[in-house]
């Protein structure tokens, strides 16, 4: 984003691997900061082996989820089993405001990267490290990935049809959910520097930021000895609540009635059906007393009209209701476009994809994205170069060494 | 610490509580704002011992720690007035107004920028301040909908899902804090605030990772797949619930499927076919049908036949990527969470209840994290914050006989 951001000059040091670290560092490339990315093709972000068949050749720079998860990073490849590549890390480190790195817990305390070793040399540095269980505890070793996270914290539990399995939100959340407090944290550190606070460390625990996120899930049992459990679409306190079928395939509605008047506006927008003016469907506790026959008669009705057109309808009447979205249909969502979420970019190898935007806009600072995602080791002369100062030979060597790999 | 000197006002609803709670909890002073009598949607059921009073309301307990309470009722002219008294004293507004509420009071992010310069807005709307979606209404579910999550969420033979707790909220809090902390480290250079636009609509795309660039264009985009993920299983029934094991290859993952084998043979020698597996090859892609069912026939016997308890400790022995679907009870009995001091038990003396909540979501060794006081009564803190605005407790006592405060 070049020089207008809120982090103009900041300069951030990525290490790992998958999405929860880069999505964190993302919202800094996006008001401004400099983050570069050490990876290497030894051992190449699993990310960017997500689209590879077994038994062909892998192209590390034809994986869209790494693209899109690392706008307007640098990208410099680093051999991290030798010594003068741990060297070089530690030289980025002391260019560095943060360290962040979501490895396995002691990895890069093997290396002599840890968060207390940085720190030790470089005392002003704020280190962010990410992992499932966070760096200390009996089962910090545990290798998980988000999937794992999100039936630990709870959310599998509280996801899925009451009569079948427990299957959690789509692409598991502690990998979407994680990254924004390991950012919201940074942001904090950062705020105390510039009034004079010194580095840290923060040990974020992916699963920890959920079980957070479901405090009232935590109270609840731990006052009333209660297990929220999943309930398909429906609420404790609302109805109708549901996602119900649309004329077309796989086209639903989701409608979520909280207020009696909620309820009047539907029946009106419905046309006043008698069934609708039945006594026992006038109060919420009728409603939700009610529900089984309530979602059959209400679903009956929703299937007779598009998606969109029923959304505009009972918008239009005051009814709390919208489209489920497919994936594609995203791309063309109007508000999506006013807020410009998409940023369309070039990638050498990808051509042009969607890059997303976070979820607000500061009024003055309004932030964004210039360049795709970076090929493995794009801007390698770059950083050893200009940032690393080393010279034209010195880095030839170290290619020749295997240690830029 | 900078922190500990951010005042927050706070007007949320639902959407907007996490918010205020995570500011709380690291160390802002955040006033949480009702109107006079309690809001009485956020103090919802259940109740604590199932008793029926506002008081005891479990979600409000859980989401409102770190904050102290007042009540007033900025509609009338009298309460419009205090609310400004307020504005001056506050550094950042929270609020979850919907959009054109602000600007009818005259209260727009111009006027208020004007009469506080220094002052960061925050507003939580469900698609943002402006666009053609600006005026719908939206709730969890619906938002959950709209952001494209729900449309992979769920059983292919029924209804797409959401979590059934607000999990659209959980994603918009912490990045709320985010573009809060933003704007004030802006204002650490320009002297002045800004607004912070949150849409909840455009925090939930995050979830999916890139899904509409990676899929939104394909001709055979995914589907939701339940209990799979493409075509191989992910959660499977344990004799007493359900664990999460993705049958997919990869480096990661073949150690763990090479553990699991082992294991099982320890109990019952597996068919020569299974032990000699070439999991190199193993692709669920195009694996044959056969060979498939062959396969989960295999592991879903095993799992079926012990508890998850039994499936997770056999899984940390082994490092295989295997975790339990939590309920509540199992989150808050979770050793390795226990073992981080997850958990804090907050009293309510005029209830005789102690009751256990999430402490944190990350440990950090410069920033306090944490919880640090119980949710507010109804107007708990009137006369200590309106004395310390400096108002009188003849007017103190005005505003309450008006019904404002």
């Amino acid at each position: 984003m070049g020089e207008s951001g809120v982090y103009a000059g900041l300069r951030i040091l990525e290490l790992g691997m998958g999405a929860a670290g880069p999505a964190a560092t993302r919202y800094f490339a996006e008001q401004g900061a400099t983050v570069i990315r050490v990876e290497s093709s030894v051992r190449p972000d699993f990310l960017r082996l997500l689209h590879a068949r077994p038994g062909e050749p892998v192209d590390l720079d034809a994986a869209p989820m790494f693209a899109l998860l690392n706008p307007d990073k640098w990208s410099v490849t680093i051999d991290l089993r030798k010594h003068a590549g741990v060297d070089l890390v530690l030289r980025l480190a002391d260019w560095a405001d943060v360290v962040a790195q979501n490895f396995a817990p002691g990895a890069m305390e093997k290396l002599g990267l840890g968060a207390a070793q940085l720190l030790a040399r470089k005392p002003s540095l704020i280190v962010a490290t990410s992992a499932l269980f966070g760096q200390s505890g009996p089962q910090r070793h545990y290798p998980g990935f988000g999937g794992q996270g999100s039936a630990i914290a709870g959310f599998n539990h509280l996801t899925g049809w009451p009569d079948r399995e427990s299957i959690g939100p789509f692409a598991t959340i502690t990998d979407s959910l994680s990254p924004r407090y390991v950012a919201l944290l940074v942001a904090a550190a950062l705020l105390e520097r510039s009034r004079g606070g010194g580095g840290q460390h923060i040990d974020v625990s992916q699963i920890e930021t959920g079980v957070y996120s479901l405090s009232e899930l935590v109270v609840r049992c731990s006052a009333n000895g209660e297990s929220v459990a999943r309930a398909g679409n429906r609420d404790e306190g609302a109805s109708p609540h549901g996602v119900y079928p649309c004329e077309g395939e796989d086209a639903w509605i989701a409608i979520a009635v909280a207020t009696d008047d909620e309820w009047q506006a539907l029946v009106a927008a419905m046309g006043a059906p008698g069934w609708a003016r039945e006594p026992r469907f006038a109060t919420v506790a009728g409603r939700i007393a009610h529900q089984d026959d309530l979602d059959a008669k209400l679903g009956a009705w929703t299937q007779q009209t598009g998606a969109y057109l029923l959304m505009a309808r009972l918008q239009e009447a005051g009814v709390p209701a919208g489209v489920v979205q497919h994936l594609g249909e995203l791309l063309k969502d109007p508000q999506l476009a006013h807020r410009r979420h998409f940023v369309p970019l070039d990638h050498a190898v990808l051509g042009v994809l969607p890059y997303e935007r976070s979820g607000f806009r500061l009024s003055e600072s309004p932030g964004g994205f210039d360049d795709s995602g970076p090929l493995l080791g794009e801007d390698n002369d770059l950083v050893l170069g200009e940032i690393l100062g080393l010279s034209p030979a010195e880095i030839e060597q170290l290619v020749a060494d295997e240690v830029i790999a | 610490m900078v922190l500990s000197s951010i005042r927050v006002l706070e007007l949320c609803d639902e959407a907007g509580v996490l918010a205020g709670k995570i500011l709380g909890d690291l160390g802002a002073d955040v006033v949480k704002v009702e109107v006079p009598g309690g809001d009485l949607g956020a103090r919802r059921p259940p109740y604590l011992g199932g008793i029926c009073d506002p008081e005891r309301s479990l979600a409000w307990l859980a989401l409102n720690t770190s904050k102290r309470g007042i009540t007033l009722d900025p509609e009338p002219s009298a309460g419009r007035a205090v609310l400004h008294r307020l504005l001056d004293w506050a550094d950042v507004l929270l609020d979850t107004f919907a959009a054109g509420t602000l600007e009818m009071w005259g209260l727009g992010w111009d006027a208020m920028h004007r009469q506080h310069p220094r002052l960061v807005r925050c507003a939580i709307t469900p698609f943002g301040q402006t666009g053609p979606h600006s005026q719908l209404r939206a709730r969890d579910l619906v938002v959950v909908a709209m952001g494209g999550n729900a449309s992979m969420t769920g059983d292919p033979d029924r209804p797409p899902l959401r979590c059934t707790l607000p999990t659209s909220y959980y994603h918009a809090a912490p990045e709320a804090v985010l573009g809060v902390l933003m704007a004030l480290q802006a204002r650490e250079a320009s002297g002045r605030g800004q607004l912070v636009d949150v849409s909840l609509h455009e925090c939930q795309l995050g979830t999916l990772l890139g899904g509409p660039g990676i899929h939104g264009t394909s001709p055979q985009p995914p589907r939701r797949g339940g209990a799979r993920t493409g075509r191989t299983r992910e959660i499977w029934p344990a004799r007493d619930g359900y664990v999460s094991f993705g049958l997919r290859g990869g480096p990661a993952r073949i150690p763990g499927l090479r553990a699991l084998v082992a294991w099982m043979s320890e109990s019952d020698p597996p068919p020569d076919w299974l032990r000699d597996y070439d999991w190199e090859r193993f692709s669920p892609n195009t694996l044959d049908a056969a060979e498939l069912a062959r396969l989960e026939g295999c592991f879903g016997a095993f799992f079926a036949s012990r508890t998850m308890r039994e499936l997770y400790e056999g899984a940390l022995a082994r490092r295989i990527l295997l975790a339990p679907c939590n309920d509540a009870r199992e989150v808050l009995a979770h050793p390795q969470l226990r073992a981080r001091d997850l958990f804090t038990t907050i009293e309510y003396p005029e209830f005789g209840a102690s009751i256990e909540h999430p402490a944190f979501f990350a440990k950090a060794s410069d920033l306090s994290v944490g919880v640090r006081r119980r949710a507010p009564r109804i107007g708990e803190h009137n006369d200590e914050i309106y004395r310390a605005l400096g108002f009188e407790r003849e007017e103190i006592a005005k505003l309450v006989a008006e019904g404002v405060v």
